[in-house]
């Protein structure tokens, strides 16, 4: 296990969609840590977040990412070996499809911690500069570490795993894609605004909804805090549980449908 | 390195209504070159997937060293396998390629380079497969089988995309495993290109069994023929028809006698003193053997 694995992680390393997803990780990043420093009200400002809410944001500005990197790294690791056959050789070298598709999440996890952190790298570099070059106070923004980092790490690893159950439901790359992504950044909110309209119900309990829960020290932040989620989200851990569920849900799924298929 | 058999009992595989294979029975040797033979659609591909567990039986078993490929410990180091479609990341290097699987086999990084030596692929091993030519990937398809310095070698149409120096090479390295003590599964759909390489040959058509055995025997099967190249072709005629073989002028001064080996038809024409330019064994035999076993039953084209 350990060794298909590492394997599974020396793939990452090894073709260069993952590392076009960490490009689009620091991109999309940055982008959120320009935005805490954006001040919205009667004519935009540029000046150093004070609230816990924008310092939470500045701390995660990598939230704006993990909705689409996060799904986007599992399908790759999935997806990818089918177009490139490349899952010939890797299920002869692991003839267990089970044991592979374990290796596949769990790499996959771990390569969106790596993401998280590369966004917290980019905090450090880039959001501390400017937040002391604009008179705020970096003390307070290390405070908004705890109550943000975990959750926001949970985020990026759970999604990932979730892309990798997608993956193996839907072996091709591009629906895998639209289904994950599309569907989960355009369409999920769409629902659950006309589900809540019409039916009075929160479906509190998809991807998305779950990973804001997950953050939800970020998303949650204080009344001058975004609300990137209008809706009642779920506490932080049954949103991470929800999560879980929903990574599960999808490779086991995904394992006894599409997985465990011919190969030709 | 010793090789254990490979069995397959009553395997079976459908495709929705494509029979691809039918109770295919067959068992390939350690210390010997099997030759899994049969034209385009025979099953091969699909044959030596179900023993990959890439493919699983519509019905039957497919097992190797009496194991189902799924339950072998170390697959990779009992089992190299040379597949048809080529199957690599085009963006990765040839030497990470190999890597992934070391590491994901258990196997010594150490040989990589090794295979790669093996293959002659050492001078492009740090390029991008994506550039590699047919013949290279096919190379690095057989470095990879290599890794794991396996018992048993399952290799589907391994001369294809090679240059006749490599198809040279690979008949006498696959010859040199086989001597080892391994077991060496190779199909193909040209038995004239495995003749010199296999020792037993299993012939395959629409997913049926045709003919099992050493290819002595069945080369023992086929009527010898002789062809003669002379300036005195009707004086050849009527001495071959006098002991009773089957002479026929194929050409101006060109007689192929049918029924004759070289032992007899020698002696006989020297003792008539027949003028002979030329004469050699003909082959045809053995090739007309393999498409009338091939060649469907039932008429279809
Ligand atoms: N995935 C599949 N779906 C449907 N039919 C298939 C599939 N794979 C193979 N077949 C069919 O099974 C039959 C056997 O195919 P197979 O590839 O095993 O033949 P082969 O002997 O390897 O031929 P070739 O010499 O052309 O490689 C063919 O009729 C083929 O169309
Ligand atoms: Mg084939």
């Amino acid at each position: 296990m350990i060794r298909v694995l590492r394997s599974e992680l020396f793939k990452f390393r090894t073709t260069p969609g993952p590392w076009v997803v960490l490009a689009v990780t620091l991109v999309l990043s940055a982008l959120g840590i320009v935005a805490a420093f954006v001040n919205p009200g009667f004519g935009v400002s540029f000046g150093a977040p004070h609230s816990i809410g924008r310092l939470r944001e500045l701390v995660g500005a990598g939230y704006g990412a993990v909705g689409i990197v996060g799904p986007l790294i599992g399908i790759l690791c999935v997806t990818g070996e089918y177009r490139h056959k490349v899952i010939t050789t890797s299920l002869l070298v692991t003839p267990r499809r089970g044991v592979l598709l374990f290796a596949k999440a769990l790499a996959s996890g771990i390569w969106g911690i790596v993401l998280c952190v590369a966004s917290f790298v980019l905090v450090a570099v880039m959001g501390v500069p400017l937040l002391v070059s604009e008179g705020g106070s970096v003390d307070a923004l290390v405070r908004q570490i705890p109550p943000v980092a975990p959750g926001l790490i949970g985020a990026f690893a759970l999604l990932a795993v979730f892309g990798v159950g997608v993956g193996a439901l839907v072996k091709n790359q591009i629906a895998a894609v639209v289904l994950a992504i599309g569907l989960s950044l355009v369409l999920e909110p769409v629902l659950v605004e006309l589900v809540y309209h019409f039916f009075h119900i929160e479906l509190n309990w998809l991807p998305n909804q779950d990973a804001a829960a997950l953050a939800g020290g970020l998303t949650r932040g204080g009344q001058n805090g975004p609300s990137v989620v209008p809706n009642e989200l779920l506490s932080w851990w049954a949103g991470g549980l929800a999560l879980v569920a929903w990574g599960v849900g999808t490779a086991l799924l995904g394992y006894f449908t599409t997985f465990r298929r011919d190969v030709t | 390195m010793q090789g254990v058999p490979i069995e397959v009992r009553g395997l079976t595989k459908r495709f929705g209504k494509v029979s691809a294979v039918r109770g295919l029975e067959f068992t390939a040797q350690p210390g010997r070159v099997t030759g899994f033979l049969g034209p385009n659609g025979a099953g091969k591909t699909t044959t030596l997937r179900m023993l990959l567990n890439l493919v699983s039986p519509t019905s039957g078993t497919a097992t190797i060293g009496g194991s189902n490929y799924r339950d072998l410990a170390f697959p990779s180091r009992n089992v190299g396998a040379v597949l048809e479609a080529t199957s690599f990341h085009p963006s990765r290097r040839a030497r990470s390629h190999l890597s992934m699987i070391a590491i994901a086999a258990g196997i010594d990084r150490d040989r990589v380079q090794e295979v790669l030596d093996l293959v002659g692929l050492s001078a492009d091993a740090k390029r991008k497969v994506g550039g590699y030519s047919l013949g290279m990937r096919q190379r690095l398809e057989l470095a990879g089988a290599m890794l794991g310095d396996p018992g048993v070698l399952i290799l589907d149409e391994p001369a294809n995309g090679l240059d006749p120096q490599g198809i040279a090479w690979l008949r006498a390295f696959l010859r040199h495993l086989a001597s080892e003590g391994r077991t060496v599964l190779v199909s193909s759909h040209l038995l004239a290109e495995m003749a010199q390489t296999v020792d037993d040959v299993v012939i395959v058509s629409e997913g049926e069994l045709r003919a099992e055995g050493p290819l002595s025997s069945l080369a023992a099967q086929v009527r010898p023929s002789m062809r003669v190249r002379t300036p005195e072709p009707a004086r050849l005629v009527s001495v071959a028809k006098d002991a009773r073989l089957v002479p026929t002028e194929v050409a101006p001064g060109i007689v192929v006698v049918d029924g004759a080996v070289p032992e007899q038809l020698g002696p006989l024409l020297a003792s008539n003193q027949i003028v002979v330019y030329e004469m050699v064994s003909e082959h045809r035999g053995l090739e007309e053997l393999f498409l009338e076993l091939t060649t469907s039953l039932g008429g279809r084209s």
